[in-house]
This record gives structure tokens, C-alpha cells and sequence, in this order.
């Protein structure tokens, strides 16, 4: 049961997430990146758990390659069907920008108030 | 969640397909690309795997069949969801300033003017009859000569040939007419069966209906093309006529001379209408008559787009 409300939690959160990170891992590279490659460079740095499933890349950097984020093309491979490699646009860019931006505030926000939680000594919440 | 583990890509995509079962069958055909592009690149970077144990390694990392639908469904939703925002909050902007229903009838009529669908279907209906010559001679050639060169060693080979060019046209023509028409249609090629021999493939490609519905379109798509032409030529011209035509006699009734002499007539001077037509209130009509010829012509086009969607997803996706 707690198991379901965490994993639950875990997707509200990743809603905006996935395409966040898939931006930031193709604003990193200079060549282009095709779906399972980008995938393979999902692992954390710790080994640990994935954020998310590879499943779920898929459908969001078509989302991304819609709204004119990413430009892909089309290249035949020798070991089976072509492959789509992605690369970030400007505009791609610019927007990643944003959401850093956006991510970085919602990060100090949140830090700052889940901090009080796990140190229940100090009630007077955490100005240092 | 799931009854059993899949244990192979087949298993797997028969697990993904149930758990997509009610939804768009172009969103459909496109997750189970995704998976199957993924799946084979997995196991080919595990060779000395077998492929149930690379399979067992997969639910966890790609996610298990339900998992990987719920991922699509939301991501879908969510994009549909922001592409039909400014519609719909334009719509009901129009619905609050308006109230009474007789002006709403009049807001509809003419608000095909503000309606993005209805000159991309207008486009698509212009350009149909190109794409529709293009389609047809395609395959009436490809067939033909199939049928030609069956009894050649070259047969074969042409006739997969030309099925997969005719898969290609159907993906691209599926790109267009979501473009134009706002009906969803796959993205990605439809997943089929692999490791079979020359012979497996064609027989195959000949029991597959969508084989047979995908050349049909094709080959439907001339006189189609050539209805929709026609339709949207003669009544945007017929209700641009009018217009015009009106204008020019009024001008010329006022004692304008035009350049090239009057040129436009709607009705020679012997005709019982020539009096009827030059009073100003019977070319007000005809100005108003082009008006309403145009915007029901507008009316048709974008009606025929929608029907046109619901047609190519029937044939190249559904079945």
C-alpha cells in the first residue's frame, strides 16, 4: 500500500521531469543521440534506481521533437530497422534554459521547507 | 499486475498491444515501434544472454507492459491536451460574448473564416489531386508489373519491394493528413513479424488485409483526389465569381469604365435577367449569393477533411 502512494508520488513528480532531463542530456552532447543510446545514458552516476523506465522516453522526445525542440532525422543502421537520432535545437535550447531556471527555484523552495522535516530539532525552520 | 512475465519480444508486444487496446490504434502502432526498436537493441547488446533472461532484465529497466502504456497514454493526453487548448478556450470565449442562438448560428457559419482546419483541408483538398495521380500510377505500375514479373526470379523480390514503397507512401500520406486534418495517424512504421524467409514475408504481406486496404487507398485516392479538387475549385471560383462580378457591374453601372472594356458580364443584354441583374438591389444578392457560395464551400471542404481522416485511418491504421 505504502509502496503504490510512493510510486504514485513518484510519477506526479516526473511528469515534467522526463523531458527536463532528456533536454539536459542532449543539451550535454554535440552528436546526435538516437533513442536506446539516450536511454543507456539514463544511469545514475551512484548505479542505483532510474528516475523512470526507458519505456517512457519514447513518447516524450516525440513530444519534444513536435514542438520544434529537438530536430531528428532518420539514419539507416546496419544491425536492423533505421534509427531516429535527436539533437537539440536553439529554441530546444532557450527553453531548457527556462526550466532549469524553474527547476533550480523549485528546488530551493522545496529544500528549504522539506529540510524542517527531516531535522525536527530545530522548529524555527532552517535560516542558517 | 501483469499474469505472467513476457519471456519474449513477441510475448512482450502481445502484453503491450492488451494494454493499449482502447486507445488510437496510430498511438498504438507507434508504442509498439518504440518497444520493438528498443527490445532488439537490447538483446543485441546482451549476446550471450538468452532472451528470456534479457526479457526478465527489460521489465525492469524499459518498465512492464502496463507501465510503458501508462507512460504513452499520459504523455498523449497531455500533448492533445495542449494542442486543443487555444481551440477550445476560443470556442468558449465566442459562446460567453454571444448569447442568443440566433447570432450563435451566424457565429458558426462564418466562423469558418477563423478556423486554421478549414485552409489546411482546403490545402489538402487542392493538393489530393497530385498526391492522387502520384498514388494511383504508383500502384498501377507496382501492380502490374508484379503480376508481370511473378514468373521471373525478379518477381518476388519487386513485389516486396513495392509493398514496402506502398507501406512508405501510406506512412507519409498518414503525416499529411494529420497535418491537414487533425486526425491522429501513426508516426512510426507498424510492427510486424521478422526471422521469416523470402516466401513467409510474401505470404504474409498477401494475407494481411492492411496490405490490401493500404493499395486500395492508394488507388481510391485519384478519383478522390479529383472529387475534392473539383469541389474545392468550382466553389471557391464560382463564390469568388459572383463577388466579384457584382462589384465590377456595380462600378461599371456607375459609369466607371474599366480597363479592357467591360468584360464581365453576368447576363447578355437580351437576356430577361439584364435588368433585373444591373438594379442595385438584384447585384447586392449576387454579391451576398457569392458570399454565402464561399463560405459553404469552406463549410464542405473542412467537412470533407474530417470525413477524409476518419477514411485513412480506417484504411491504413485500424485494421
Amino acid at each position: 500500500m505504502n509502496d503504490t502512494h510512493a510510486k504514485k508520488f513518484q510519477k506526479d513528480l516526473n511528469a515534467g521531469l522526463v523531458a527536463l532531463v532528456l533536454l539536459a542530456v542532449l543539451a550535454a552532447t554535440d552528436e546526435d543521440a538516437y533513442g536506446y543510446d539516450i536511454a543507456k545514458r539514463l544511469q545514475p552516476p551512484d548505479g542505483g534506481e532510474p528516475l523512470f523506465k526507458e519505456g517512457t522516453i519514447y513518447p516524450v522526445l516525440r513530444s519534444l521533437s513536435a514542438s520544434g525542440w529537438l530536430s531528428s532525422r532518420i539514419v539507416p543502421s546496419y544491425s536492423g530497422p533505421p534509427r531516429r537520432y535527436y539533437r537539440i535545437t536553439p529554441e530546444g535550447r532557450a527553453v531548457l534554459a527556462d526550466w532549469l531556471a524553474a527547476w533550480a527555484h523549485t528546488r530551493d523552495f522545496v529544500d528549504h521547507f522539506t529540510r524542517a522535516a527531516t531535522q525536527p530539532q530545530s522548529p524555527s525552520g532552517s535560516t542558517p | 499486475m501483469n499474469s505472467a512475465a513476457p519471456a519474449s519480444i513477441n510475448e512482450y508486444l502481445q502484453a503491450l498491444r492488451l494494454a493499449l487496446q482502447a486507445t488510437d490504434p496510430a498511438l498504438v502502432q507507434d508504442a509498439l515501434y518504440d518497444a520493438e526498436q528498443h527490445l532488439r537493441a537490447e538483446i543485441a547488446a546482451n549476446p550471450n544472454l538468452a532472451e528470456s533472461e534479457v526479457l526478465a532484465n527489460i521489465v525492469k529497466s524499459y518498465g512492464a507492459p502496463d507501465e510503458v502504456a501508462a507512460a504513452y497514454l499520459e504523455t498523449e493526453s497531455r500533448v492533445q491536451a495542449a494542442m486543443a487548448m487555444p481551440m477550445s478556450s476560443r470556442r468558449s470565449m465566442e459562446a460567453a460574448n454571444r448569447g442568443t442562438t440566433s447570432v450563435g448560428i451566424w457565429q458558426r457559419f462564418f466562423g469558418v473564416y477563423g478556423d486554421v482546419r478549414a485552409y489546411t483541408s482546403l490545402f489538402y483538398c487542392l493538393l489530393a489531386l497530385f498526391t492522387g495521380v502520384f498514388y494511383f500510377s504508383f500502384v498501377a505500375v507496382g501492380l502490374s508489373l508484379s503480376i508481370g514479373l511473378a514468373i521471373l526470379i525478379i518477381g518476388l523480390p519487386f513485389f516486396l519491394l513495392f509493398i514496402g514503397a506502398a507501406r512508405l507512401l501510406a506512412l507519409v500520406e498518414g503525416r499529411l493528413v494529420e497535418a491537414m486534418t487533425g486526425e491522429r495517424m501513426p508516426r512510426r512504421p507498424a510492427t510486424r513479424p521478422r526471422d521469416l524467409s523470402l516466401l513467409q514475408r510474401i505470404g504474409q504481406m498477401l494475407k494481411e488485409i492492411r496490405t490490401w486496404t493500404t493499395l486500395a487507398y492508394e488507388a481510391l485516392m485519384l478519383p478522390l483526389g479529383i472529387a475534392y479538387f473539383v469541389i474545392a475549385v468550382v466553389g471557391l471560383s464560382l463564390g469568388a465569381g459572383l463577388i466579384v462580378a457584382a462589384i465590377f457591374e456595380a462600378l461599371a453601372a456607375a459609369g466607371f469604365v474599366l480597363p479592357g472594356q467591360p468584360g464581365i458580364h453576368l447576363a447578355s443584354e437580351s437576356a430577361w435577367m439584364y435588368e433585373w441583374i444591373r438594379h442595385p438591389i438584384g447585384l447586392l444578392l449576387i454579391a451576398l449569393g457569392g458570399i454565402i457560395v464561399t463560405t459553404v464551400t469552406l463549410h464542405v471542404v473542412r467537412a470533407l477533411g474530417r470525413l477524409h481522416g476518419a477514411f485513412a485511418k480506417r484504411m491504413l491504421v485500424t485494421l
